[in-house]
């Protein structure tokens, strides 16, 4: 597609009929989150709108979150957004490699200043920016130069968002997340381990059709799909507001599909839309197939104690410390009775 | 760090460790202490009997100033077992013991525990209040008192604050629920609250005390 | 999936939110015969529990026209039992439902040839003559 075509004109290049753009809009508009009403707004915007210059740069990361993308949900709606993107890098995607990858890359940044959207997935060590790099250039510089011309950048997964497994603790490669280098620009932080694919090609549609990132929440996620937490949208709720528990995976609890929570599920402060728009085309989520949930899509989630550690019982540290803890009392209790008893001995004059 | 981050590692783990110290310093030094050696001639021999009989009688108020503290004395008892419902018999709590005992115990449905727990504050703040207009309460009550009713009302309100997802966001709510309780650790030992580990071997000592003296009390 | 049908989740959850649907859809029939305009209800932003949205299918029940399109994957507009209440299901080359909506309305747009696909066809038309 030209780059100076619109989306309209593309799909009707790819031999798309109005009738089925109008199908895919309203698809599209539903996946949004917005009204029927909004349809043909959104039509006439996406039908204008031109094809954003896309760079996605992969630092730290697993590669899962190109994977989830890849393998997402609907081949039509959510590959024809990819398509009207221009995706003018990415290491898994493109067919080139070496300097002309490269070159590829700084002649996007060129053509689209101020325009080209930025996608990141992975965290960037600063501990020692050796660590990732990528033709001989640290992701630090790499972000710091990419981002300077960026509109606006995409933290895709929570790696990229809040610095994720490489940022676990005692994070041994000093990683952090694009926000924590980036600051004068706009950030939609797209988390999730990996993050649902609807939510990734979302916030790409929403771009699309209103030209601006989406409504945010205090973490910078799009509010649309990080605004209800697990525990809110949970089917397994009645179980819990019951106190009927799973103790064990495989338990007549667990059998019977009974609330995780003692199990470790992090449901009740964890914020994504996997309770209701599920996983592999709305098949199912971790919980519904019998795992608590890990709390992926928030900061830190590796270091909250452990998957299997219920909320409640926090990290209270360990038994020698608690012991330590009472030899210590022990020994202050002796000392003081023995200084007690010392005055008053004193006091009295008399033996014990 | 979050606030529920700090709630549930550092605040929890010194909370807890500074309760334990406090706690084995108090009692290890109570009863490391000097007792006065009685030179009285022993009235009766069985001191123990007299001693596990004063545990269970001081359960009940002396006959005759009953009619005195019936009030403070029944809602003192319900508020007592409506606290310990609450910690002991709700699924989440039973968690956090199960974490550090290593053993756990059933409860009751989530839904229920409400009443116990709704009622022990009703209880609580109807007590502060009278022991904040009551003439004789007012003279007898000390911040010692005042700060050990306000830190367990606040467990109370935090806890079914956050059950019901009222107030500030979940995570908020919880975090001030676990703060909450970490207040609570830390002022047991070091208050008059610190009679929930002394009361058993309290009674005992004055069973066995009376019991030598040969009086029946 | 069918190993996940075995899993004997027995929740019996209700969103209450299937009696509330039908009374739009009949203040919607109502502004229609009354010469306003349509309306359109997009069934997956309505919190339903499992199995509320076949019983609300079931509940409109099948009417006299059934439509099937091929647009970027097969698509199904189905008028239901009450006249002027259309069932669309939107579905891509994958058989995924990617879109469900009621529409109270005369005939639902996409049934309706497009503006621009007519201009189009005419192009066809002329140059498939001209050779």
């Amino acid at each position: 597609m030209r780059k100076n075509q619109s989306l309209g004109e593309y799909l009707q290049g790819q031999g798309v009929s109005r009738r089925g753009f109008l199908k895919f809009c309203s698809a599209t508009a539903s996946m949004m989150a917005l009204p029927p009403s909004a349809l043909a707004q959104v039509a006439e915007a996406l039908a204008n709108a031109r094809r954003p210059s896309v760079i996605w740069l992969s630092f730290q990361e697993c590669t899962g979150c190109t994977e989830s993308l890849t393998r997402s949900h609907a081949p039509t709606v959510e590959s024809l957004i990819f398509d009207a993107i221009s995706l003018d890098y990415h290491h898994t995607l493109q067919a080139a490699a070496g300097h002309g990858a490269e070159a590829a890359r700084m002649a996007a940044m060129e053509e689209n200043a101020g325009e080209y959207l930025l996608v990141v997935d992975g965290s960037i060590p600063v501990g020692n920016p050796a660590y990732s790099t990528i033709a001989g250039i640290s992701n630090l510089d790499m972000l710091k130069e990419t981002a300077a011309n960026a509109f606006a950048i995409i933290a895709v997964g929570t790696c990229a968002a809040f610095g994720g497994l490489p940022h676990a603790d005692p994070n041994p490669t000093g990683a952090v997340a694009v926000s924590d280098i980036i600051t004068d620009k706009p950030i939609i932080n797209v988390s999730g381990c990996p993050p649902i694919p609807v939510v990734i090609t979302g916030v790409l549609a929403h771009f699309l059709t209103f030209g601006a990132i989406p409504e945010l929440d205090a973490l910078g996620r799009p509010a649309a799909f990080f605004g209800q937490n697990i525990h809110d949208r949970c089917y397994r709720r009645p179980f819990y507001e019951r106190g009927q528990f799973a103790e064990t995976f495989d338990d007549e609890g667990a059998r019977k599909g009974w609330c995780l929570y003692k199990l470790g599920c992090k449901g009740p402060t964890t914020y994504n839309a996997c309770a209701t728009l599920k996983w592999n085309e709305g098949t199912s989520f971790p919980i519904q197939s019998g795992h608590g949930c890990i709390g992926c899509s928030e900061p830190d989630f590796w270091d909250k104690g452990g998957f299997y550690n219920p909320i409640s019982a926090g990290m209270w540290g360990s038994r020698d410390a608690l012991l330590g803890a009472a030899a210590a009392g022990a020994a202050l209790g002796v000392g003081s009775a023995l200084a007690a008893r010392r005055r008053q001995k004193k006091a009295q004059g008399t033996e014990i | 760090m979050t606030l529920l981050d700090f709630a549930r590692g550092p605040g929890l783990q010194w909370s807890l460790i500074i309760m334990i110290v406090g706690l084995c310093w108090r009692v290890i030094g109570v009863f490391l202490g000097r007792w006065r050696k009685d030179l009285s001639r022993p009235r009766s021999d069985d001191l123990v009997q007299g001693g596990l009989r004063a545990i269970i009688t001081r359960s009940a108020p002396a006959p005759e100033l009953e009619k005195n503290i019936r009030f403070q004395h029944y809602t003192g008892y319900i508020w007592h077992i409506g606290f310990f419902m609450t910690v002991l018999l709700y699924e989440p709590h039973i968690a956090f013991f199960k974490s550090i005992l290593g053993f756990g115990w059933p409860g009751l449905p989530s839904h229920l525990v409400v009443i116990p727990a709704a009622i022990t504050l009703a209880v609580l703040v109807m007590l502060m209040i009278r022991r904040m207009t009551h003439s004789v309460m007012r003279m007898i009550t000390r911040t010692d008192d005042y700060l050990s009713l306000i830190i367990i009302i606040s467990t109370l309100v935090t806890g079914l604050m956050a059950y019901a997802h009222m107030g500030p966001r979940y995570e908020t709510m919880l975090a001030l629920h676990f703060i909450s309780v970490e207040l609570l650790f830390i002022w047991i030992p070091f208050s008059k609250l610190a009679h929930m580990f002394f009361w058993l071997l309290s009674r005992y000592r004055i069973g066995t005390f009376f019991e030598r003296k040969g009086v029946k009390a | 999936m069918s190993s996940l049908d075995t899993i004997p989740v027995t929740a019996e959850v209700a969103s209450g939110n299937v009696k509330p649907l039908l009374h739009e859809v009949r203040h919607a029939l109502k502004r229609l015969a009354n010469g306003e305009d349509g309306t359109v209800i997009d069934l997956q932003s309505i919190p339903l529990a499992p199995g509320e949205e076949a019983r609300i299918e079931e509940l409109l029940g099948k009417g006299e026209v059934r439509a099937e399109l091929d647009a970027l994957g097969p698509s199904v507009v189905q008028e239901t039992s009450y006249p002027g209440v259309w069932l669309v299901t939107h579905s891509n080359t994958e058989q995924v439902v990617v879109g469900r909506f009621i529409e109270v309305t005369h005939m639902p747009e996409l049934l309706k040839s497009q503006q621009a696909d007519i201009e189009h066809a005419i192009s066809r038309l002329e140059h498939e003559l001209e050779s």
